[in-house]
């Protein structure tokens, strides 16, 4: 089982992914996990690997890791065709900077899966953004694959990986007009 | 240009402190490096794994102390205090959450360092929980939404996306 498990794990390295399941570095995400490894199921031809965190449900049909590097994340999702998403900003940034087609899932409060409803309203707000494909529930998720699926092969869009230089300029400015410390007498800076 | 030239004013680059816990408060925060590009700085985050976003700088590693977790709340800040003490920042910036919250507090109180607090993205129908307690800590109180600013803060400055 466990042997099973490490190279399911070592599969991961290799391989060219067509579906990017990731439920993010935080919280478990049971629900998406166990959809995407029942989709996974019921599509053999499709290649699946996810990243499920401290998700407890354990994936059967699909490769999984719990967690992996910002780097490999990387990797993954520009190696895959369609991501599939819990709605957290730090996945759906990563998958629209490297211009990848992203489905995504709102954890929801009522069910444990964050601490806030924010997840509903980022993915409300997102929902007409091309390359974006907003679940109401995870019974939408087999359509919104097929619809991410579609656009991946035909559409193509990416973002710079850095702010607005108009944002990072006022930060820089006002980073710049802070008064300086100097010496031990600077330790208490007076502003 | 002699070497008195080069040596120039005492010291002109800040040295600020960029700090955000895991996720999409980090990829966030990376996307405003080049707001540091005339700064020292060190960064802080909660995994050692994101060392590999900031190549040859320096990432510090404090406990993930979420809101619901407050038996490492003492931990955290201890540590963020030790960070405080040693880098002495002129400038912490942040992308939130929690453990950030408690970095520009100390900062702002303790350290008198300037502080920007720059709510997430994700945050557009409502500032979060800690964004709003924020506003006590903050020099520079952000919003990354227009329709959240207003004139008594949060302002809107842009957003990373």
């Amino acid at each position: 089982m466990a042997a099973a498990c490490a190279n399911r794990r070592a599969g991961i390295l290799g391989g060219s992914a067509l579906i990017f399941v990731t439920v993010g570095s935080l919280f478990p995400f049971d629900r998406l996990t166990r959809t995407m490894d029942n989709w996974a199921y019921l599509h053999p031809n499709e290649k699946v690997i996810a990243q499920v965190g401290g998700s407890e449900y354990e994936p059967k049909h699909m490769e999984w890791v719990s967690k992996i590097s910002p780097g490999e994340f990387r990797a993954r999702v520009k190696d895959a065709s369609v991501i599939v998403a819990h709605a957290g900003m730090g996945t759906i940034i990563t998958a629209v900077e490297n211009g990848r087609p992203i489905v995504l899932l709102p954890r929801r409060a009522a069910l444990a899966e964050h601490t806030t409803d924010h997840q509903l309203h980022t993915a409300n707000w997102l929902k007409d953004r091309p390359g974006i494909f907003v679940c109401r529930a995870e019974n939408d998720l087999d359509s919104m694959i097929a619809k991410a699926t579609t656009a991946a092969a035909s559409e193509k869009w990416s973002i710079s990986n850095a702010a607005p230089l108009e944002m990072t300029e006022r930060i820089r400015q006002f980073i710049a007009s802070a008064p300086q410390r100097s010496g031990w007498r600077g330790f208490l800076l007076r502003s | 240009m002699g070497p008195e030239k080069v040596m120039g004013p005492e010291k002109v680059r800040r040295k600020i402190l960029a700090i955000s816990s895991g996720g999409g408060h980090w990829v966030q925060l990376c996307r405003l490096r080049a707001a540091f590009c005339d700064c020292d700085v060190v960064y802080a985050s909660v995994d050692p794994i994101y060392a590999e976003d900031v190549p040859g700088q320096r990432l510090y590693i404090v406990c993930n102390a979420t809101r619901r977790d407050k038996f490492a709340l003492p931990v955290l800040v201890a540590q963020l205090f030790l960070i405080l003490l040693r880098e002495r920042p002129e400038v912490v910036v942040t992308t939130g959450a929690a453990p950030a919250l408690i970095a520009l507090a100390l900062a702002k109180l303790v350290f008198r360092s300037r502080t920007i607090w720059i709510d997430s993205i994700a945050n557009c129908e409502h500032l979060s929980t800690s964004g709003a307690l924020a506003r006590k800590f903050s020099d520079a109180w952000l919003t990354q939404w227009p329709q959240l600013a207003r004139t008594d803060g949060p302002e809107y400055w842009g957003a990373v996306l």
